[in-house]
């Protein structure tokens, strides 16, 4: 099995889990890096290697409270892993934002008109 | 309302000009809340944890800070109207490695001799003096009815190492503002107070730009991520108004600034960051949000056509156009500028102004504004 991820949170950079043996796929708090192609990377190339043997349920929770454009990129190429997983194995997607967020959850709407995977909007 | 017109944005060059003949950081302008205070003082701290070793001069600048700061809290109704001039003023600078702290509020102008004096008998006295004046001040309450306002400009002028600089200028028949200029260093400036002078009369003409631009806080850069962080973590505490609506802001101000650190053109060494200035405006009903930077000349087209584009555009047309580039990964190998712009104009609702003037052969200077209306 593919080992975990796990990446701390910074001031301008997302916690990210992704951890199979244990179920959990998670993007969370704020991603607003620079260089948003380097912070991702790992996290895609890991996500190609998981892509390569899924689990038969794979719930990816986005949590974010603020993600700039050049991370929403880097988000979008997640989602297109998904998709492609989404073809073999079930994958869901939970997109959490706060009640008064309206932009995070029009971001997230935008993603699931966008892209063929199951969302769940979830009021956190 | 300025959107549309590009003219006015001629100021920011001049503004940023200004502040950088005198290398001043970060200006506020406007009412001090507790929140606004601490948030300045966190601002501060952070700028001296990066630039300064000395722990001594640290110490130092931040208590001088604390006291030039209560000193506005404590007087900033004085003189109370709906003028401009009626907010409170705070400048940070540094040159050749001292910091120099402007504060500014207004008075009564039958106060203005009790500060006059005072500040000429502190200018006046010696170390020891000023140390027995200090306690003579406390011990006798009647000097001040407010409560230690003498004490504050004593204890300012004990921990500066140096003489006190002001200024008055008349704003109505019965009151004027007061600028109050100290160098919190460790040793003595020798002479060079002529110098000083013409510092502190730029900041007064900075000042008058800012009351007739209705600008509540400049900052210049260099930007670069690190000071972008620090930048944002003290508007967060400025800002007013609903949570989604500070969001916002803050969505917009991330992408100025970071467009400003990706595409901004540095003329010289790139170490420190990208030269820059971010002015935020509040006015009745909405709030600008304004950067300026030197863009390379032969990039400034695309961008000019790009930012016509986004301003043609429908809402619907531009939700299209983002996800056209939201999933456009060539984009984002280039510098292009991307869906950064997009976003700038679909979170704002309002066009984005801008304009361009000519620097050099190689630059431009490319002033970029937003307008944010206030729910």
């Amino acid at each position: 099995m593919l080992d975990a991820l796990i990446i701390e949170s910074k001031e301008d950079t997302p916690k990210v889990v992704l951890d199979s043996v244990n179920k959990v796929f998670q993007i969370s708090e704020r991603s607003l890096p620079e260089n948003a192609i380097g912070f991702y990377e790992p996290v895609l190339i890991w996500l190609n290697q998981y892509a390569l043997d899924p689990l038969d349920i794979t719930v990816f929770n986005f949590s974010l409270e603020y993600f700039n454009t050049a991370s929403a990129k880097q988000i979008a190429k997640i989602l297109l892993i998904l998709e492609n997983i989404a073809k073999k194995q079930n994958v869901a997607i939970n997109w959490y934002y706060k009640k008064e967020d309206s932009d995070m959850l029009s971001s997230g709407t935008r993603f699931s008109k966008l892209i063929d995977l199951n969302f769940s909007f979830i009021e956190s | 309302m300025h959107t549309g017109n590009a003219d006015f944005l001629n100021f920011v060059l001049t503004l940023f000009k200004a502040m950088q003949k005198d290398n001043l950081g970060y200006v506020y302008r406007g009412r001090f809340t507790q929140e606004i205070t601490d948030n300045i003082l966190s601002l501060t701290e952070n700028k001296l944890e990066k630039e300064e070793h000395s722990s001594k001069i640290k110490k130092r600048v931040y208590s001088i800070l604390v006291e030039c700061l209560q000193n506005i809290t404590r007087h900033q109704d004085d003189a109370k109207n709906d003028l401009p001039d009626s907010n409170g003023l705070f400048v940070i600078q540094k040159q050749e490695d001292k910091y120099f702290i402007t504060t500014g509020n207004m008075v009564m102008n039958d106060n203005i001799d009790y500060i006059k004096n005072l500040i000429e008998t502190i200018n006046s006295l010696e170390k020891e003096e000023l140390k027995s004046y200090y306690k003579m001040v406390l011990e006798d309450g009647s000097l001040s009815a407010k409560g230690g306002a003498g004490l504050g400009l004593i204890d300012m002028a004990r921990k500066s190492g140096n003489k006190l600089l002001y200024q008055f200028r008349p704003v109505k028949d019965d009151s004027s503002f007061f600028y109050l200029h100290t160098i919190p260093s460790l040793e003595g400036l020798e002479g060079n107070f002529e110098n000083k002078e013409e510092s502190l009369n730029n900041i007064i003409s900075i000042h008058n730009t800012l009351n007739a631009e209705n600008i509540l806080l400049v900052s210049n850069g260099p930007f670069n991520q690190e000071s972008l962080m620090v930048l944002l973590g003290s508007l967060e505490g400025q800002m007013t108004g609903t949570i989604s609506h500070k969001k916002k802001v803050f969505y917009i101000v991330v992408e100025m600034l970071q467009n400003i650190v990706k595409h901004g053109y540095a003329p010289e060494s790139k170490m420190l960051g990208i030269p820059g200035i971010f002015i935020l405006g509040s006015h009745k009903g909405f709030y600008t949000i304004t950067t300026g930077n030197y863009v390379d000349k032969s990039k400034s087209d695309e961008l000019k056509e790009k930012l016509e584009k986004v301003n043609s555009l429908t809402q619907d047309e531009l939700d299209n156009y983002f996800n056209k580039c939201l999933f456009d990964f060539e984009i984002d190998s280039s510098k292009k500028a991307g869906l950064g712009i997009i976003d700038l104009r679909i979170k704002s609702g309002n066009p984005i102004s801008y304009t361009f003037s000519d620097v050099s052969d190689e630059c431009t200077f490319f002033s970029l504004q937003t307008v944010i209306t206030t729910e």
